[in-house]
């Protein structure tokens, strides 16, 4: 992510979870936290429980935000910074790729992003007002596979089913580029009825990836357990001496050692993967599919 | 927690074995440990029931987000917010790790730039040697960055969790620093018991070791294991050795600066903590590898084994560039009066010794230090003396020749060195860090620099970090001198200085070597200059003859000298060799006929090192 993409990003934030701003400027923004963003970035649980408990105005922290990644001098000195104005303290912090704060907006806005039930709107003026337009429910979610030995790649996927029809889109997010959703649901609009059960969507879903995953190119597992083998017949020859040895304690010794670096080399080479759903939703789309 | 109630559909009734799956998938979730965990459960999702895609490959399935949205539909609601959905995809696209081998940690360090070998160390670690490796750079190429590079991208990757990572007591912060510092690493040194909660913490190996400490850490699992200063693992037998191979470990890495390879049965005993077996059972060892304990043979083949795990840079290799040192002796004469006083602890000294022949070695070492003290500041010997005449029987014939010894300091009225050293600093006109071995020296020093309008402050090693800290900031912003009586331990790091001035100098080649250490090192963009101050007639012009005319130490490449101390000190301590030679030594002939051996043998092993490099 470059500067301009983190101040996007972090505007974006601000913007859908309603903070104030109080100056902005090309590389920096100045902002006081509405209360859902001071909650989930400042890490001040007993000051919300006590707001909570009494009832007392929230007093929310205000940020000086600069989206230059400071250099290698300065790099010693503290990316923290305080200054103190007629409208209260104001904490200066650097927000770029790498720092802290922005791997923190990652985590919140994965938390804060998860599950949503959306309508398209239907535009203005168009359709005629006495007639209903039927809807689509789809189940949409987004993927990441990982696929892990003793390394690890992954990849985004973005799949959406049709709980009317079962009709699977591998490209469901490019579907709803350009849509304008809303929550709620709009005026002169019938839902289908579902031929799925929400679950028996997922599962459609999943054996769809399974069933590409099968397909896919299994040379790096099979590279992993090639050094999988190679690990294990290198400790082997270390260690199976090493049984003989006359002494019964030794032995027994030696035993577990060989046994714990045997569970060590399967933890770090067997190759495996990981389908997580980053997060899903219900997506109420215009027409019959 | 919600409480979650399957509401009973006829659809997901239709599926019970995926129910039950799912459900158990959902307890896995919630925190509650497998009874029989297998190793690894802590970096990576297991699912209860993986599908097999493959022979060799399982698909696991983490199905939570999608439980949550089943969950709110039941209750209708509440539902987050379209824009932190999209936004949520894209923080994913931004640390997705699209590739098995390309290094990611790089773009993710804003506050520093890694050089081009500590980039390739963490390469080659990653792709070539599986993630267990022995960083053995040289001194002064940055181990301490590469192993922070490997452990950053494990971290991203998501490879890596849990760390632990172990050091000698005194560089357990300044590993801390680094970490969070440079890579942005939350590491947290262990301080208390809870401190083993966190994820990536750093311990000092006796701390570690110790119970309850040994059984818990022996009972966990580390993604990954980083030990520093390995070559203390050498041996076999030692508890820590024990300990290290106890530890359940995933990834690990052993850092030292010490040629190992001089050793052939400590090396093979650093491998096979590493990867057992790497150069064969300990028979075929022996049998393949080893001609005579130093002596390797088939030096091809095990040079070839050897570079699987092991990766070690050096200095000749190029690609660092560090700045000259410019060495520059400053003899001086003593006044008078000073001189008196040498010549009369320098006879107490001698008298003494012929007294008590079945002397120890401690107390005559202690002896020469009277002499020593002499060359340094008044101040230093003083205190000495005093404590000898505390310690004397009070019947004691010596207690009269101690008084008249303190009537002699009573009698110098001003230091020769600590005038010299203040018109040098006038005409250096920048920041100096001037070394002394003696606090009394130090305060001294101090306080005549004040009397003469020189700021200076002073550093040491009984300060606390925060006080070290904060001498270094003043040093940095406001003071022209730092006046310093310790130069090893951890941190401090005074590249924006390049005079150094050894007030006096140790015995022990390898103090000053850390003397210099903290200002000519990465990131010293200046040439460093040393000033030796050498009072001439007295044991202290010896030293500066042996160090810098015979071995020429000060010009050696940083770290060189850590190989060259270390072979000749297999048998003795150079320091004690060179004290005892002070005091068997009839007069200064002797005594230099008798240094230039010492010499001799530095030069020697120097050459032999030095044939050893172009490989």
């Amino acid at each position: 992510m470059n500067t301009k993409q983190v101040q996007k990003f972090v505007q974006a934030y601000c913007d859908s979870t309603g903070c104030h701003i109080v100056e902005k400027c090309p590389g920096r923004v100045t902002v006081k936290l509405s209360p859902e963003a001071d909650r989930a970035l400042t890490n001040r649980p007993y000051y919300w429980s006590f707001v909570d408990r009494t009832g007392t105005p929230p007093e929310t922290l205000t940020y000086s935000w600069f989206f230059e990644a400071p250099s290698a001098e300065d790099g010693q000195s503290s990316p923290l910074s305080y200054l103190m104005t007629p409208a209260g303290r104001v904490i200066q912090e650097g927000v770029y790729f790498g720092s802290r704060r922005l791997q923190q907006l990652f985590d919140v806005v994965r938390q804060g992003g998860r599950c949503v039930t959306l309508f398209e709107e239907p535009a203005r003026g168009m359709g005629d007002p006495l007639s209903s337009q039927p809807y689509t429910a789809w189940l949409g979610a987004n993927f990441k596979v990982s696929f892990a030995c003793d390394m690890r790649r992954e990849e985004l996927h973005s799949y959406g089913v049709s709980l009317a029809t079962g009709v699977i889109d591998d490209k469901f997010m490019d579907r709803l580029q350009g849509r304008k959703l809303t929550p709620r649901l709009p005026a002169n609009v019938h839902l289908l009825r579902n031929g799925l059960s929400l679950r028996k969507g997922m599962t459609q879903l999943e054996s769809t990836i399974e069933r590409k995953l099968k397909n896919a190119d299994f040379a790096w597992a099979a590279e992993a357990e090639e050094r999988r083998q190679d690990e294990l017949a290198r400790i082997g020859q270390y260690y199976e001496p090493l049984l003989k040895n006359e002494d019964e304690a030794q032995r027994k010794l030696f035993l577990e050692r060989f046994e714990q670096r045997k569970a060590e080399i399967d933890w770090q080479y067997r190759p495996r993967i990981t389908l997580t759903t980053i997060n899903c939703g219900i997506f109420h789309l215009p027409g019959i599919h | 927690m919600q409480s979650f109630e399957p509401a009973l559909e006829p659809d997901f009734a239709e599926n019970s074995v995926e129910q039950q799956s799912l459900s158990s998938a959902q307890e896995h979730q919630t925190g509650q440990p497998a009874t029989s965990a297998p190793l690894g459960s802590a970096t990576s999702f297991i699912d209860p029931n993986p599908r097999k895609l493959n022979p060799l490959v399982d698909l696991h399935i983490d199905r939570s987000a999608f439980e949550e949205l089943d969950r709110r539909v039941q209750r209708n609601g509440p539902w987050d917010d379209w824009t932190l959905y999209q936004m949520a995809l894209e923080a994913e696209e931004t640390e997705l790790v699209a590739d098995f081998h390309a290094l990611q940690c790089v773009k993710s360090l804003p506050r520093f730039e890694p050089l081009p070998h500590q980039v390739e160390t963490a390469r080659k670690v990653l792709q070539n040697m599986r993630g267990r490796a022995i960083l053995a750079d040289e001194v002064g190429l940055g181990k301490t960055i590469e192993a922070g590079l490997i452990l950053k991208e494990y971290l991203i990757r998501g490879l890596v969790k849990r760390a632990l990572i172990l050091v000698p007591a005194s560089l357990v912060l300044q590993w801390v620093r680094e970490l969070n510092g440079k890579f942005d690493i939350p590491a947290v040194a262990q301080k208390k018991e809870y401190s083993w909660n966190n994820d990536i913490v750093v311990a000092s190996m006796d701390t570690a070791k110790r119970e309850p400490n040994r059984a818990m850490l022996l009972e966990a699992e580390f993604d990954m294991l980083i030990v520093d200063e390995a070559h203390k693992l050498k041996n076999k037998r030692t508890s820590n050795y024990q300990f290290v191979g106890g530890l359940r470990k995933k990834y690990c890495l052993l850092l030292t600066a010490t040629p190992v390879q001089n050793d052939l049965s400590e090396l093979y005993n650093l491998i096979t903590l590493l990867k057992p077996g790497q150069l064969g059972g300990e028979g075929d060892f022996a049998s393949n590898f080893v001609q005579d304990r130093r002596v390797p043979k088939n030096e091809e083949k095990l040079q070839e084994a050897l570079s699987q795990v092991m990766i070690r840079n050096r200095r000749s290799d190029g690609g660092v560039h560090f700045t000259e040192r410019h060495v520059t002796n400053v003899p001086l004469r003593l006044s008078p009066e000073e001189m008196a006083l040498y010549e009369g602890v320098t006879s107490y000294v001698r008298t003494h010794v012929k007294a008590e022949t079945g002397m120890d070695l401690t107390s005559m070492l202690s002896l020469v230090t009277l002499q020593r003290e002499v060359c340094s500041s008044r101040d230093a010997v003083f205190l000495t003396l005093i404590n000898l005449f505390k310690k004397t029987g009070e019947d004691s014939p010596l207690r009269a020749r101690i008084w008249e010894l303190v009537a002699l300091i009573k009698s110098i009225k001003s230091n020769t060195k600590a005038q010299k050293t203040m018109e040098l600093i006038r005409s250096i006109d920048d920041k100096v860090i001037v070394f002394t071995e003696y606090r009394a020296t130090q305060e001294y020093l101090l306080k005549f620099f004040k009397e003469h309008d020189l700021s200076a402050v002073p550093y040491r090693g009984g300060m606390n970090r925060g006080k070290k800290d904060w001498m270094m900031d003043l040093f940095r912003r406001r003071a022209q001198v730092m006046v310093a009586t310790e130069a090893g331990g951890e941190g401090i790091n005074l590249q924006f200085c390049n005079h150094i001035v050894n007030f006096d100098l140790p015995w022990n080649p390898m103090r000053v070597e850390q003397r210099i250490g903290r200002v000519h090192r990465l990131g010293q963009s200046k040439d460093v200059r040393i000033f030796n101050l050498c009072t001439l007639g007295t044991i202290e012009e010896h030293i500066v003859h042996l160090l810098h005319e015979k071995i020429n130490m000060f010009e050696l490449v940083i770290g060189e000298l850590d190989e060259i101390i270390q072979q000749l000190e297999k048998e003795e301590p150079l320091e004690r060799r060179i004290a005892q030679m002070v005091l068997e030594s009839a007069d200064g002939d002797e005594l230099r006929r008798r240094m230039d051996g010492i010499g001799e043998k530095l030069l020697v092993v120097k050459q032999r090192e030095g044939r050893e490099k172009p490989r």
